[in-house]
């Protein structure tokens, strides 16, 4: 007997996602889920980026999807900002963060007072891509010293995020490193894509993805608008 | 590894689905049916298969048909259909940036075969 059943197999996490969508649609609260390989700089961009979100009265929390260890957390300790840790396995845990962990993970936060929320997601080009967070923005970041061709080999990745963040830029004068390829490449995959080039150590391009984080919120004075 | 993740979520659906029809005959076969963006591993989705489906006896000795689906695109602009076998969303038609993918991105179990009374 064959039963013909057609049911999407992540259809469980895609229920869960939208719970999140709803929750933070409610509180007003933008979710944004960055993800780049391990070592792209994405506790570092949000070392530099949270700071300068705080100056214009962002508020901001973090969820942190370190799989090992707490150090990332430890990291954004001193922005004295709410971060949630989400906690897998102590030797090597999961290579993504599915809306089921998300979930939980929100609840420390006060999400009516909170504006902007941050998921780090596992360094991995090719899981957290297939699994929705609910977050409204998905943000991907790729370094000067990873290759050219990487969104051509990760072209989900790059099909999924609005944002593409090219880091460690003030590495390029020591790197044969064709920023045009790089950026073409990405283009290919999604041609609406918004591409921008960051250092998280020199501040280059910063204020500019701060900029367009708050304009996405739709408010450009976000605090004042809550409460 | 999300291979891991999907084959979990294959089993618990195939089980909900027998559940719900009351169905008690032993499954025989499944054919699972994943896009080429999905970057499934078929090797890795089998063994990750074969490895937990001893801990269900209903799906203890079933099997795992993977197919995978080209991608499909269709431009918004000129409204050409074509397959891909790179990863290039440009029409190659109009050279249009608005495309839309029709297949090629979800997965989804599409069948299920239980042995016969």
């Amino acid at each position: 007997m064959e039963l013909f059943i057609v049911r999407k197999v992540l259809e469980a996490n895609t229920k869960t996602a939208d719970e999140i969508r709803r929750k933070m649609i409610c509180s007003d609260t933008l979710l944004v889920n960055i993800m780049s390989s391990p070592g792209s700089g994405k506790t570092a961009l949000l070392e530099t980026l949270i700071p300068r979100l705080q100056k214009r009265g962002v508020r901001v929390g973090v969820i942190e999807g370190d799989i090992t260890t707490t150090r990332d957390a430890m990291r954004l300790q001193p922005l004295n900002i709410p971060i949630s840790q989400i906690n897998t396995e102590p030797f090597g845990g999961d290579c993504h963060l599915g809306a089921e962990v998300i979930l939980p993970a929100l609840e420390p936060f006060d999400l009516e007072k909170t504006d902007i929320i941050f998921i780090e997601n596992v360094g991995n080009l090719v899981c957290p891509a297939e699994f929705d967070t609910g977050a409204a923005l998905n943000v991907v970041l790729i370094s000067v010293t990873e290759g050219e061709d990487k969104p051509l080999k990760y072209p989900l990745m790059f099909r999924v995020c609005q944002h593409a963040l090219i880091s460690k830029i003030d590495l390029l004068p020591f790197l044969d490193f064709d920023m045009e390829f790089l950026k073409t490449n990405i283009l290919k995959i999604n041609p609406k894509i918004t591409i921008l080039r960051i250092s998280s150590k020199t501040g280059d391009g910063i204020d500019e993805f701060a900029d367009q984080l708050i304009r996405f919120c739709g408010k450009d004075d976000i605090a004042k608008s809550k409460c | 590894m999300h291979e891991l993740t999907i084959v979990e979520n294959i089993i618990n659906m195939v089980e909900a689905e027998i559940g719900k029809r009351q169905l008690d005959q032993k499954i025989s076969k499944i054919v699972f049916l994943a896009g080429k963006m999905n970057a499934i591993i078929p090797e890795s989705l089998t063994f990750g298969f074969d490895t937990i489906k001893k801990e269900h006896p209903v799906l203890a000795d079933a099997e795992l048909v993977i197919r995978i689906l080209p991608i499909t695109v269709r431009c918004r602009s000129c409204g050409a259909e074509s397959t891909i076998d790179e990863p290039e969303f440009i029409c190659q038609h109009c050279s249009g940036t608005e495309i839309e993918m029709l297949t090629g991105s979800e997965m989804f179990i599409e069948s299920i075969e239980m042995d016969e009374e």
